[in-house]
């Protein structure tokens, strides 16, 4: 089968199937699994050092052998490892969000559901006649519960509805997830009802009746539960459509239990606006709140990036392109989600190294597993690893594999308490509202580190310890980037009461949890803090029965914020000695993306400004000899297209059709005297001989290229075509890049 | 600083802009017409058209061979559940369908020509299906699976339905795709939002892979964020080609020929073979009777009416009036007020021309 299906596979150039508006270019192929089981058996052949043939076999072959089939796999491997990693523990974070909010509109559910059924409880009898009677008008009334998304972008919502209704069908509602979409003006309320009763029944009709969902209801098993429909973003539907479903859904409700949940990006009176008043009265509305977008920003960061779920990480410019990119860009979790992602690929796809990422982040796996894949590691991945930049440049030793393993695992050791100061310096700043995404960025930043680094080692011999009457202690350290986030919380750390302290301090002693260095002192604090306490607790007990004395207070402030000096020199040490940023660890290449424009360009296409610097700056991929030359002059020599661009760029918004093609003309003819001077003078008899010799190039074919070239143009968009009221001239779209 | 970099290219972008409409108004406009060049005849401009000597034709056929390395990557990149966009000027059509064609070969590659004007979305999520429905068949076999029997075939089910299958998970096949081309994912027949929403929704299903290609600087307009970042996922390449956009650019009018007024019988028969039997008759009719009368301004709308009817060809007048706005679109036929006042509709082609093409399209 797999070989006729290959040679019916038409050529590019077939002229049938390019008018064709759509064709099977090829089938699968079943050689998929020939392929892949026999690479793998022969790859365990040639990794297993044992094997006499690896040792026969040179060794730039071998490195080959290992770099085609072997690391298709274990790419692959790397990837689903990673981002399975980080994908559960961003669906965690996001979950434990909203788990609040989702109990809380459950739990109204319920009550409405009660409300409903106190009403009168749909009847089966009364199910089978065509329209339901209802004279109450309370009974009319469609419980609604209004979500407030605090976010003006619908796109992070989604997945939140999406959780809230498996929230809601896990606890035994019948839910129905609509959106905008259902609701158009094109579809109608045909529309939505064919949404819901695809989602409730799992059938698709054509003739879409609300009495079909009713007799639905009425069977034994889908009774006495209520019936949710959410709505993502109300806001995006059509109001009338919204409205007469409303209408409809009310003259229902006591044969179908049905609860309304809307989004609303903006503010409570969002329905007011959208809704006419006849459908607003039958609404008994509930308010909730979702997180905010910067909330949810910081606690995925803090999950994926700081804890490092995964073992991957980003350097500090990738950090600071996405931090710019959330903040100033796109505005959305969901973008950075996509922009993790494309670094995890990009960095598992550049990084030949990046398949050890699962091994060494896998706990389990790095004990019994890694060891022996690790064992298994031919000779050229350690040369590899030891011709990374940082090995080289913290100048390790003869590569062996003791030090191999002692530099991954050094990595980790770093990578951890690095993390441990950073979750320390986010307790502090918690309540100065540093958000976590700013001081992630700061934390990678190595310049940082080394003018920390660099401070310390002058400043050994000093006196570090305080005293308790120096108030500008960090002054001391004017390595803290005056002014940077992780100077403020260590300031915030020195002004905190002795409550907020207690909190802090329990807060570090779990983060430091495994280093024991750290641990020791803040444990250390703790203790001092009770003893502060307990000294307080006696003071004042005493002080209640004698008079207090103003020098006591005095001195307990004193002690208190000695505790506080001590708690900020505590952390200011963590800063400086343990917070090390990965770019500044060997071997960190192995886990850390750190190449910002690959991330760029794959994540934000900008056609509008490349496609004009293709066209303007043809050469520079080209890379011809004859074109480079010109600057912005155009030459015969040039892509026509580019030629007839880079005239137009002489042109008004409206450009000539006869202006510009005569000076494409004479580019053509006479690539290098000036085009304007040339319009207007008669050839010279010297110039006629030019062009008797370009006879070739006869007009038939100088206008055939021209109006190739300007369809081109027009294919781009960068020119709009003459139209009725002005035939003769074209009009340029993009001014500038 | 980074400010001052966004003020200062915003400034210039809208210099820019006021010197161009400063040049386009003030100072000598120039107010030469088309007409003043010595235009070819049209045949012989196509003509010479289709024998364009290429320009840097060792150059643009190295750069194609440089993106061969890139092959792998993309592969990966698919694997990985994004979808590839290739922009940058020049035709990426070769590209695109050498690198289905040698890195792709382990699923199927089904493509849709965007250049064209007529796609049907829901024809091309049929076909999906059923090419789907084959490859999970023939992995079924050698998984020894069995495979629930269709209970509809696809060409009768709903779009919703289409998606559910493309999107739903089939036990015991994993990764399992059929990879979407698209030439031009911007082009006339795609670029409407309904189908854009369309493909985007097929983008984000399971079992689909897309890769396409962008043309119009404008082209992200297309996309709400929902579609780019939770649907398609594009991974966006950079890859001019500078290669001729010979097929995508068939259906433009050429800018000197007569200002592209006169539809050459090409677009015109490949305009009409796309359209139904019926309204490739009622064209006909139309045809007939002007090389009938080749001297007459064009045949009255109710005289057309009564033959349609007569010939079983329409059934009532809104039929009738829904294929001529049909080709009215598409230029096949324009109206004019005859000499008796009534308006009447001819075809804007020679007696040589018509006659051709009435041949062609009755083939």
């Amino acid at each position: 089968m797999t070989p006729t299906a290959v040679a019916e596979s038409p050529k590019s150039d077939n002229a049938e199937n390019n008018l064709q508006p759509f064709f099977v270019l090829h089938k699968a192929s079943s050689r998929k699994f020939e392929r892949k089981s026999t690479g793998k058996t022969r790859r365990r052949i040639e990794l297993s050092p044992s094997s006499p043939k690896i040792s026969e076999k040179s060794e730039a072959e071998a490195a080959e052998e290992f770099d085609d089939q072997q690391y298709e796999h274990l790419r692959n491997e790397a990837f689903n490892y990673v981002w399975s990693k980080i994908e559960s523990s961003i669906k965690d974070v996001l979950r434990n969000i909203n788990i609040d909010v989702f109990n809380d509109i459950h739990r109204w559910v319920h009550e409405s559901f009660a409300a409903i059924c106190s009403c009168g409880m749909p009847d089966h009898n009364k199910v089978s006649c065509s329209y339901p009677i209802v004279t109450d008008a309370l009974s009319k009334q469609l419980f609604t519960g209004l979500v407030f998304t605090k976010n003006m972008e619908f796109v992070d919502d989604l997945s939140t509805f999406e959780d809230l209704g498996l929230h809601l069908k896990s606890h035994g509602c019948h839910v129905a997830n609509l959106s905008s979409l259902d609701f158009s003006t094109k579809n109608g309320i045909g529309g939505c009802l064919r949404g819901l009763l695809r989602q409730f029944l799992m059938v698709s009709l054509d003739a879409a009746d609300i009495s079909i969902l009713a007799s639905w209801y009425s069977e034994q098993r889908n009774y006495n539960s209520p019936l949710v429909v959410i709505i993502d973003d109300m806001e995006r539907c059509c109001g009338s459509v919204l409205s007469e479903f409303i209408l409809m859904l009310s003259e229902w409700v006591v044969k179908i239990p049905i609860i309304l949940i809307m989004g609303v990006a903006t503010t409570v009176d969002a329905p007011t606006s959208i809704l006419p008043s006849n459908a607003l009265q039958y609404l008994s509305p509930r308010k909730f709140n979702l997180g905010s977008p910067a909330e949810r920003m910081d606690a995925v960061i803090e999950a994926v990036l700081v804890k490092q779920c995964s073992g991957f990480s980003v350097g500090h410019k990738v950090a600071i392109f996405l931090r710019n990119y959330f903040l100033k860009q796109d505005g959305t979790l969901t973008s950075f989600i996509r922009a993790l992602k494309i670094a995890v690929v990009q960095h598992i796809s550049m990084e030949p190294l990046s398949f050890i990422l699962r091994g060494l982040h896998d706990e389990e796996d790095s004990q019994g597993l890694w060891s022996e894949k690790h064992a298994l590691l031919p000779e050229m991945v350690f040369k590899q690893a030891f011709d990374l930049p940082s090995s080289r440049r913290n100048k390790l030793a003869e590569p062996n594999g003791e030090i191999w393993r002692h530099g991954l695992s050094e990595l980790k050791r770093w990578q951890k308490l690095w993390s441990s100061v950073v979750l320390c310096l986010y307790e502090a700043g918690k309540c100065s509202k540093i958000t976590m995404l700013d001081l992630y960025c700061e934390s990678l930043d190595p310049k940082l580190y080394d003018s920390r680094a660099s401070d310390h080692n002058s400043g050994l011999e000093k006196d570090f310890r305080m005293s308790s009457s120096d108030r500008c202690v960090l002054e001391q350290y004017p390595s803290l980037h005056k002014g940077g986030f992780i100077w403020q919380a260590i300031r915030k750390v020195r002004d905190l009461p002795a409550a907020l302290l207690c909190q802090l301090l329990k807060s570090w002693e779990k983060h430091t949890e495994g280093h024991n260095e750290i641990h020791e002192k803040v444990k250390e604090l703790q203790f001092l803090l009770k003893f502060e306490d307990g000294k307080c607790l006696k003071r004042e007990m005493t002080d209640t029965s004698k008079r207090p004395t103003i020098r006591s207070n005095s001195n307990m402030e004193k002690d208190a914020k000695a505790l506080n000096e001590k708690a900020a020199a505590l952390i200011d040490d963590m800063v400086r000695n343990y917070m090390l940023p990965i770019e500044c660890t060997p071997f960190h290449e192995i886990v850390c993306f750190r190449n910002v424009e690959r991330l760029q360009s794959a994540l934000i296409g900008d056609p509008r400004r490349t496609i004009q610097v293709d066209l303007l700056e043809l050469h520079k991929f080209l890379k011809c000899c004859c074109c480079s030359k010109s600057g912005n002059i155009p030459l015969s020599s040039m892509h026509d297209t580019s030629i007839l661009y880079m005239l137009a760029q002489e042109h008004g918004d409206l450009i000539n059709l006869h202006d510009w093609y005569q000076s494409f003309k004479a580019t053509m003819l006479h690539p290098s005297i000036k085009v304007k001077q040339r319009l207007k003078l008669s050839p010279s008899p010297k110039k006629r001989k030019d062009a008797n010799e370009s006879q070739n190039k006869s007009e038939a074919s100088i206008q055939a290229r021209f109006c190739r070239a300007a369809t081109e143009l027009q294919i781009t968009g960068l020119l709009r075509m003459p139209s009725k009221r002005r035939p003769d001239y074209v009009q340029r779209v993009a001014f500038g890049l | 600083m980074e400010v001052n970099d966004v003020d200062e290219e915003e400034f210039g972008f809208s210099r820019n802009y006021f010197l161009a409409k400063e040049l386009g108004t003030s100072g000598e406009k120039s107010t030469r017409k088309l007409a003043d060049i010595d235009l070819v005849d049209e045949q012989e401009l196509r003509t010479a058209a289709s024998n364009i000597e290429p320009k840097h034709e060792k150059e643009i056929a190295s750069l194609m061979n440089s993106y061969r390395s890139l092959y792998s990557k993309w592969v990966f990149e698919l694997r990985c559940g994004f979808g590839l966009l290739m922009y940058g000027f020049g035709s990426k059509k070769a590209l695109i369908e050498d690198f289905a064609s040698t890195a792709l070969t382990e699923s199927a590659v089904v493509v849709i020509n965007g250049y064209l004007h007529s796609i049907n979305i829901k024809q091309v999520a049929i076909a999906l299906a059923e090419v789907l429905w084959d490859q999970l068949k023939s992995q079924r076999k050698s998984s020894l699976g069995n495979l629930p029997k269709v209970q509809q075939p696809f060409n009768s089910r709903s779009m919703d339905d289409l998606l559910a299958f493309l999107d739903g998970p089939h036990m015991g096949v994993d990764e399992c795709y059929i990879c979407v081309v698209i030439h031009n994912i911007d082009g006339p027949g795609l670029r409407d939002s309904d189908t854009q929403q369309y493909i985007a929704r097929i983008a984000a299903c399971s079992h689909i892979r897309m890769v396409a290609s962008l043309d119009h600087v404008n082209a992200p307009l297309l996309w709400d964020k929902k579609m780019v970042h939770t649907q398609f996922k594009w991974c966006w390449y950079h890859v001019p080609t500078f290669a001729p956009y010979k097929v995508e650019g068939i259906f433009f009018p050429l800018i000197l020929a007569h200002g592209g007024t006169t539809q050459s019988v090409k677009t015109a028969s490949i305009v009409l073979q796309s359209l139904t039997p019926n309204a490739q008759s009622v064209f006909k009719v139309l045809a007939e009777h002007q090389l009938a009368n080749p001297d007459e301004e064009g045949m009255a709308i109710n005289n057309l009416y009564t033959i349609c009817r007569e010939r079983f060809l329409v059934s009532s007048q809104t039929t009738l009036n829904s294929h001529l706005t049909e080709f009215k679109d598409h230029e096949l036929v324009k109206t004019r007020r005859h000499s008796d006042g009534q308006d009447c509709l001819y075809i804007p082609l020679t007696t040589e021309a018509l006659e051709k093409l009435v041949l062609e399209i009755s083939q």
